[in-house]
């Protein structure tokens, strides 16, 4: 056990873990608990983790088990990313330094983006999470899900043409202002 | 390749999935084709606007993570005696968890000598003295909040059939675990409180560490331990220990039965 080297691993993947937990989960109360849970977890098989293989990957992995055997359990979870009337203005503050490209689209109605996607079938979302919001590869996607790479390319390919299609208007915006 | 090869393609053209035969005739389509050329470039607008929707996590969220990972990292490595990190997880828990169930204690309770071996002892006299605020009902928001969390271990069981009326309940932190607190009291006086939160069971001193119930002192009270369905259990009372055991066997099955369902 070590709990410096778990940290070090693991810290830096918190918001990728909440953010895929927010869309599975569809509330901040149970997206919480699915972290917490998933660190736990985590820790408790940390021995068998690779050191140098991707530990974000590993983690979502964990955290998609997690809430298919134990939180959707018959359960309909909610479709909406946000609760009404729950403003968190957390949201409002991204995480990362933003590129050039996202730069051009940071005035954009993000809340629009969220509500088009937490509207995917839970497949196509997860498949959108992780490889176009939190960037794993089609592999390590495939890896998280249990089935074939094809199979991620497929519901990604549908999911951005549906994507597409709602978010139009707000692609449009960046196609004539900003790039 | 055609228009229509290249669009049947695009999401693996973005995502460097092509072959390399593939990838040199879509590139060499784009090239010459203006609609394609928009197309690609839908695409990475739309990849663009995805990424910047990402929910970073709350403080709030990044602090319970931590604590518990740090919680359980030192109970780890200092098993099986409980480490101090561990220890400390659940003296918070304890004490918080014991603030809601000073709702039975108030007048009522004969505060129990703290064993120094013994945080939950320990944390049930340091919060002793709290006076009972009365519980009420939580507001429509906490309670879908509450039923997000713990499904159908949210609602207040029905003790009726053990000369228990109910008198209240509500959400509670304890610790930073949302918990679904219920207080009944019978027509003796007598007060059970029970609380269900989700998490893992503390250690109890006499080594049980499985789901099976458990039943801890508190001097002349006695909590009952129990997890099912990954939502932990406890049930404390001034009642007599027999009444307390039925109730909390009865509570303990339905709520594995509640998790196999």
């Amino acid at each position: 056990m070590d709990p410096e080297g778990f940290e070090a691993a693991t810290v830096p993947h918190m918001n990728a873990l909440y953010d895929a937990a927010m869309r599975l989960a569809g509330n901040h109360a149970t997206a919480q608990d699915l972290t917490q849970e998933t660190y736990l977890r985590a820790l408790r098989s940390f021995g068998t983790f690779q050191p140098g293989s991707n530990a974000r990957a590993w983690l979502l992995r964990i955290q998609y088990n997690l809430f298919c055997t134990q939180y959707r359990r018959g359960r309909r979870m909610p479709l909406m990313l946000l609760d009404e009337g729950e403003a968190d203005p957390s949201l409002d503050l991204p995480s990362h330094e933003p590129g050039p490209e996202e730069q051009a689209v940071r005035e954009l109605d993000r809340e629009a983006v969220r509500r088009a996607v937490a509207r995917l079938p839970e497949d196509f979302r997860m498949a959108v999470t992780l490889v176009d919001i939190n960037g794993l590869s089609c592999a390590e996607a495939a890896d998280v899900m249990g089935v074939p790479r094809g199979t991620i390319l497929s519901r990604l390919h549908r999911a951005r043409r549906r994507l597409e299609a709602i978010l139009l208007p707000e692609l449009g915006r960046v196609q004539a202002d900003d790039l | 390749m055609t228009c229509e090869g290249l669009q049947a393609r695009l999401t693996a053209f973005s995502l460097g999935e092509l072959g390399p035969d593939e990838l040199q005739e879509a590139r060499a389509h784009i090239a010459v084709c203006d609609d394609c050329a928009s197309r690609v470039l839908l695409d990475r607008q739309l990849t663009a606007l995805l990424r910047v929707s990402a929910v970073p996590a709350p403080e709030e969220t990044r602090a319970a993570v931590l604590t518990a990972v740090r919680a359980e990292a030192g109970r780890r490595t200092h098993a099986p005696a409980g480490g101090p990190g561990r220890r400390r997880h659940w003296i918070a828990l304890a004490a918080a968890l014991l603030a809601a169930a000073a709702v039975v204690a108030a007048a009522l309770l004969v505060v129990p000598a703290p064993s120094p071996a013994s945080p939950l002892a320990a944390a049930w006299s340091s919060y002793h003295h709290l006076g009972r605020n009365g519980l009420g009902t939580p507001s429509e928001a906490e309670a879908d909040r509450l039923f997000a969390v713990l499904g159908r271990a949210s609602r207040t069981p029905d003790l009726a059939g053990f000369g228990l009326r109910k008198d209240g309940w509500a959400a509670r932190n304890l610790a930073g675990h949302l918990a679904a607190v219920a207080e009944y009291r019978d027509a003796e006086g007598g007060r059970v409180t029970l609380m269900r939160w989700r998490g893992v069971l503390p250690p109890m001193p006499n080594g049980s560490d499985g789901d099976e119930l458990a039943a801890y002192h508190w001097g002349r009270h006695t909590s009952y331990w129990w997890r099912a369905d990954g939502v932990v259990w406890c049930l404390v009372g001034t009642i007599d220990q027999d009444r307390l055991y039925r109730i909390a066997e009865h509570l303990g099955g339905e709520s594995k039965a509640d998790g196999l369902g």
